[in-house]
């Protein structure tokens, strides 16, 4: 399913966050999304994802054109994301943060219920997965800052949407964490899902992404294959300062 | 010794009401995040609906009082707090708010059943009274205790093992996640309102049975009620618990040789001495 900003606007107290934005992202290939501090990329995804309202243009998902999207319809447009600063459900086991999500959405039927094996197969699944599967009965807010950002990774899986926006996913990982990582990145790109990566590792960017897409200042700077944007004089200038 | 037992009877007992008190009101600020004050007057509605159905027997009117109290709860969310919190209302706002509905909904009642006190049926022909090392009880204050457990036990089983109290620790944690991960927090609030607004019901209706209703009984409720969530830690089921049970303990103990009268004193005083030293309450980590 592709994902497209048009014209997309968002500022704050006058400061345009993201700037009359036209950007498209396609499903199958992982998207990196790039800029300098500040340039307007967290804030993109928080768009995406009904975090803050749109205050300008459109971002259409698939054939469906939006100018508004609440926080809790994002799992109905096949949304799911995690964030900068990890959040998980801190007070919960890192198994009930799953299961929370693989539970039904009516509340009268929940109140009844106890998970089934079904979700219980699917949770060990994507805790296995992620490496977490030995803490299962952990409370999240024990795990390490790394194992908490696989949580948040564990739970995109859990949902199973078909866009997939990751806000700096690696930050705080020890390698084998980013390893794995990375692994289950090119396992979605496999699966056909659409992939939108946030990262300031260069080397992650090149190894992982096919396509990235620079953002400065809320606008689009540069975008195509990672090598030749990379490349490019303004993105360097831009991006590194230099 | 007899002195002693029975002081410690009077805290068992009026921990347990405060517990259910506390119990409701932790549920509903761990979800909403607000000081909800008319949740003081859910305890009254039960009781005058018990009152009001008193021509019925005990087995309608009881139940019909903790779901009125429940409804009513439910309602406010749906047609007050939920609008207010859609339109990003700060908390204060919400306090206020509740204060109003508090004050409104206790004006409503002293019209409808006048300011006196009224008695509410008979629980029991003759009010069996048991003795226990010197101190005695009666079979109403035994059912306070057994309520304040079973609902204590109920809402932990509840928040522990369904996949509903998995959701509402998950609003609790972090509403807006849990939008983003396709929880419906706004219908969950409302159920959250209903289930923490019955439990303040049986509080009323215990009251009312063990002494009498009276449209402003809810204050003096709600404000230990949220005396023992403050200091057992807000937000917390098992904090409630011990809060209301400290404050039970303090509260009749510290009376031993000065009159009931400085009871509120004493209770005001030990939340005043939380907030200063402890402020996060006994369990939770500051």
């Amino acid at each position: 399913m592709s994902l497209k900003t048009k014209n997309l606007e968002k500022h704050f107290d006058g400061v345009h966050a993201v700037d009359h934005l036209s950007i498209e992202i396609k499903p199958g290939v992982i998207t990196g999304i790039l800029g300098p501090n500040g340039s307007g990329k967290t804030t993109l995804i928080n768009v995406i994802s009904g975090i803050h309202p749109i205050d300008g243009g459109e971002i259409a998902i698939g054939s469906q054109t939006f100018s508004s999207i609440k926080r809790h319809e994002v799992p109905d447009f096949d949304i799911t994301r995690t964030f900068q600063n990890v959040r998980v459900f801190e007070q919960m086991t890192v198994m009930d943060n799953l299961l929370v999500i693989l539970s039904s959405r009516s509340v009268l039927t929940s109140l009844r219920q106890r998970a089934t094996p079904k979700q219980l197969d699917r949770a060990q699944e994507v805790l296995k997965k992620v490496g977490l599967w030995e803490k299962r009965n952990s409370l999240a807010s024990k795990l390490s800052y790394g194992q908490r950002k696989l949580l948040e990774v564990g739970r995109v899986l859990a949902m199973d949407k078909k866009i997939n926006l990751f806000d700096e996913p690696f930050a705080g990982m020890f390698p084998e964490m980013v390893k794995r990582v990375s692994g289950i990145l090119q396992n979605l790109k496999q699966c056909g899902k659409t992939i939108v990566l946030i990262e300031h590792n260069m080397q992650l960017i090149r190894e992982l992404c096919d396509y990235v897409i620079v953002m400065d200042a809320g606008k689009l700077l540069a975008q195509g294959e990672p090598e030749k944007v990379l490349a490019q004089k303004n993105v360097i200038e831009a991006y590194l300062g230099e | 010794m007899d002195f002693v037992v029975q002081l410690t009877i009077n805290s068992i007992i009026a921990g347990s009401i405060y517990t259910l008190m506390a119990l409701g009101f932790n549920l509903t600020y761990g979800a909403t995040k607000f000081f909800n004050l008319a949740h003081g007057v859910m305890a009254t509605i039960a009781g005058y609906t018990v009152f009001y159905f008193s021509s019925q027997p005990l087995y309608i009117s009881i139940p019909a009082g903790i779901f009125a109290a429940g409804l009513v709860g439910y309602v406010l969310d749906r047609t007050i707090y939920s609008p207010l919190r859609k339109r990003k209302a700060s908390n204060m706002v919400l306090l206020v708010a509740s204060l109003g509905v508090f004050t409104a909904l206790e004006s409503l009642i002293a019209l409808k059943f006048s300011s006196q006190h009224q008695s509410l049926p008979e629980i029991f022909a003759s009010v069996p009274t048991f003795n226990l090392f010197g101190g005695s009880f009666t079979a109403i204050h035994l059912l306070i205790v057994a309520s304040a457990a079973v609902c204590a036990l109920g809402l932990h089983a509840l928040l522990k093992y369904t996949l509903f109290g998995k959701a509402i620790n998950a609003v609790s944690d972090d509403e807006e996640v849990s939008k983003i991960v396709g929880i419906n927090t706004n219908r969950l609030m409302g159920q959250v309102f209903f289930v923490g607004s019955a439990i303040a019901g049986v509080a009323g209706i215990l009251v009312g049975f063990d002494t009498v209703i009276i449209p402003i009984m809810g204050m003096p409720l709600l404000l230990k009620g949220i005396i023992a969530a403050i200091i057992g830690g807000l937000g917390s089921l098992w904090g409630g618990v011990l809060g209301a049970f400290l404050l039970g303990f303090v509260e009749n103990f510290g009376i031993w040789h000065i009159s009931g009268e400085w009871k509120d004193v004493i209770a005001f005083g030990l939340l005043i001495l939380f907030l200063i030293f402890r402020p996060q309450g006994i369990l939770k980590k500051s």
